[in-house]
């Protein structure tokens, strides 16, 4: 893993941080065109937050992403960053100052990985050490050998030739980022790593990005907001990913998302973060006596006692033949085989409790020691809560591992 | 037409220069290496004139091509007429290029020059065009993206990544230049031609092998310098994985 925290010391040359993003009644219409490419878009991007851009083919997402740069020219309406108009100045002087990321990377097949990232600090003419200085730098933060810097592109992976355009679009540290359906070219398994890896540099970089995808899921997973759009170029909701599950605004929009929106906000939360029940606790050797009692309690979520070792890591249930016993036995009647990860997702732990046949099972923490018992109808109870309704935990905080 | 074909007399007083003997040109063998020793020296100065027609024209066409070549990608619309208007002049047959010429430039070393030259335009021209229009359309996107203005796009996207089709062009400009030239001679303008009429007056055909075989090693020397000039400027094209 590259050391981030010494890395983002560095990663402020210009002091630069992130801005925000804003459209204010943007419009997009290209000439022959009958209809508006986009329509009409305002939307505010707080500095530091991923704002995805979905929906299906032709909705005009890449093109509202990309009046930002001026790659697309705005017909109608201003886009400020900060406080300033993307239509002041030079169009290659702003895009410059704008990190940007393509589905098919785009490096430069004639240029070293080290060229490639030196781009733009070559053409803002920053002086051979510190480029070199900021090459060292990118090349660690992604996670990449330093003598990888004298290969050309054809020779890295796929997976690679994406974070080197990654640390391309960082390389001037700019406070805004561009990134069009960015994993999109890289397999499903080393995609979601590459996620995972993202928002984890997010987390530190804290950039405003727009990133665009056509996939609802992804766009879950790393957006702070969700700006879904329709043909047409407008948007048909812009929300929290926890809002767009709970009250998608209309038939296209729940359409979009799927039928299995629950689920889907399941996998905004980890296990930890909901309420756990408390099962009856003993250890081996304890009389039976007081498990006995709190089990007669009325208000008892588990009906089974859970037998801990010393450390508080579960071994297994006792069952009522267990009880009949004086004194606690070492080996209960049914050993506790399914323990879930208090940082698993809510949809993982479901879908542990689901595949093992169990109605409870106890959650464990990084070291196997107990926090709680999580149960099918505490996730449906979750569900149906006003509460669940109303989370809204940041992209890089969210469960991606 | 007369006053172009060569005065084979006055060339041909020197000819039989032959430290042999005699026997060789006596035997009339095909090829007398007895012969070539004794008159390698008649072929220097054809040679470097050869030089200097292939040369000098390849590196005409070289610059007129780019020019057009770069017109033609900024202006999408000129890419026609610039492929049309080389098309013919390769279609010219050389000699009546030369005849053509006549009125203008008169006989001599610019007349074949400027005809050998614009033979090479189409060649040269539509390769540059196709290496720049094969530049992968994400290389440019990307490019035009983080900030490179079209000009910088140019010089350090485009035509690097176009080298590979270039240096392909003027490799067959410069080799089917080298034979060309060759009838540079019927416009006066020296060049190996020159030993080969002569030697194809007479029955004794050594000459014409040595010249001819000087320019198939002339042309196959350039190939090769091309070749290596290309690798060498295209180190990413050889990165192994």
């Amino acid at each position: 893993m590259p050391d981030i925290s010494r890395v983002a010391e560095n990663s402020s040359p210009n002091g630069a941080t992130a801005s925000p993003v804003r459209y204010i009644g943007v419009s997009k219409r290209y000439p022959g065109a009958e209809s508006d490419a986009v329509h009409d878009l305002n939307l505010e991007v707080p500095a530091g937050e991923i704002c995805v851009l979905v929906g299906p083919s032709g909705c005009g997402k890449t093109t509202a992403m990309r009046m930002v740069n001026r790659t697309v020219e705005i017909t109608e309406g201003d886009i400020l960053i900060g406080d300033r108009s993307v239509k002041d100045g030079d169009g290659a002087k702003l895009r410059r100052e704008i990190g940007y990321v393509i589905q098919q990377i785009g490096l430069f097949p004639h240029r070293t990985i080290s060229q490639n990232i030196a781009t733009v600090p070559n053409l803002l003419d920053w002086g051979k050490p510190r480029i070199e200085e900021r090459v060292k730098t990118l090349l660690e933060l992604i996670g990449l050998d330093p003598e990888m810097g004298d290969r050309y592109p054809s020779q890295l992976s796929g997976g690679q030739q994406q974070r080197v355009g990654v640390a391309r679009a960082l390389a001037v540290d700019p406070p805004v980022m561009l990134m069009d359906e960015p994993f999109g070219a890289i397999d499903p398994i080393n995609r979601s790593r590459l996620q995972n890896e993202f928002l984890r540099l997010q987390a530190e970089l804290r950039k405003t990005i727009l990133f665009v995808t056509h996939d609802v899921d992804e766009a879950i997973k790393m957006g702070d907001k969700i700006a879904v759009m329709r043909k047409g170029g407008e948007v048909a909701q812009f929300a929290t990913p926890t809002e767009l599950l709970m009250e998608p605004a209309d038939d296209f929009v729940e359409d979009f998302v799927g039928a299995d929106r629950a689920l889907k906000r399941l996998a905004l939360m980890r296990v930890k973060d909901v309420d756990l029940w408390e099962a009856p606790l003993t250890r081996a050797g304890e009389p039976t006596g007081p498990v006995k009692t709190a089990l007669a309690a009325s208000d008892i979520e588990v009906p089974h006692p859970l037998l801990v070792d010393g450390e508080n890591r579960p071994i297994g249930w006792l069952s009522d033949r267990d009880l009949l016993a004086e004194r606690v036995p070492a080996i209960p009647d049914s050993i506790a085989d399914l323990k879930i990860d208090a940082d698993q997702t809510l949809r993982d732990g479901l879908a542990a409790l689901l595949q093992s046949g169990s109605l409870y099972a106890p959650v464990v923490d990084g070291r196997g020691r107990l926090t709680g018992v999580l149960s099918a109808e505490i996730v449906s109870d979750f569900l149906a809560s006003p509460e669940a309704a109303e989370i809204a935990i940041p992209a890089v905080d969210r469960p991606h591992e | 037409m007369n006053e172009l074909l060569l005065p084979i007399a006055e060339v041909s007083g020197d000819f039989f220069k032959d430290r042999s003997g005699g026997g060789c040109i006596q035997d009339n063998k095909l090829f007398c290496p007895g012969w070539v020793a004794d008159n390698y020296d008649r072929y220097v100065d054809p040679t470097l004139q050869h030089l200097v027609l292939v040369l000098s024209s390849v590196a005409a066409g070289f610059l007129i091509a780019f020019a057009l070549a770069i017109l033609a990608h900024r202006h999408r619309w000129l890419s026609s007429p610039f492929l049309a208007g080389t098309g013919i002049l390769y279609t010219i047959p050389s000699i009546s290029f030369f005849f053509l010429l006549l009125p203008i430039t008169g006989r001599g070393q610019l007349t074949a020059i400027i005809a050998l030259t614009a033979f090479t335009l189409q060649i040269i021209f539509r390769n540059i065009t196709t290496g720049l229009r094969n530049v992968p359309p994400n290389v440019t996107e990307a490019a035009r993206g983080v900030g490179l203005t079209s000009q910088q796009m140019l010089w350090r996207v485009e035509l690097p990544l176009a080298l590979p089709e270039i240096v392909a062009g003027l490799r067959i400009a410069t080799v089917s230049t080298v034979a060309l030239a060759t009838l540079a001679v019927f416009a006066n303008g020296g060049g190996l031609g020159a030993e080969i009429i002569v030697g194809s007056n007479i029955t004794f055909k050594t000459g014409i092998i040595v010249a001819g075989g000087i320019a198939v090693i002339m042309a196959i020397l350039f190939d090769g310098l091309i070749l290596l000039a290309g690798k060498l400027l295209t180190p990413w094209e050889r990165a192994a994985l």
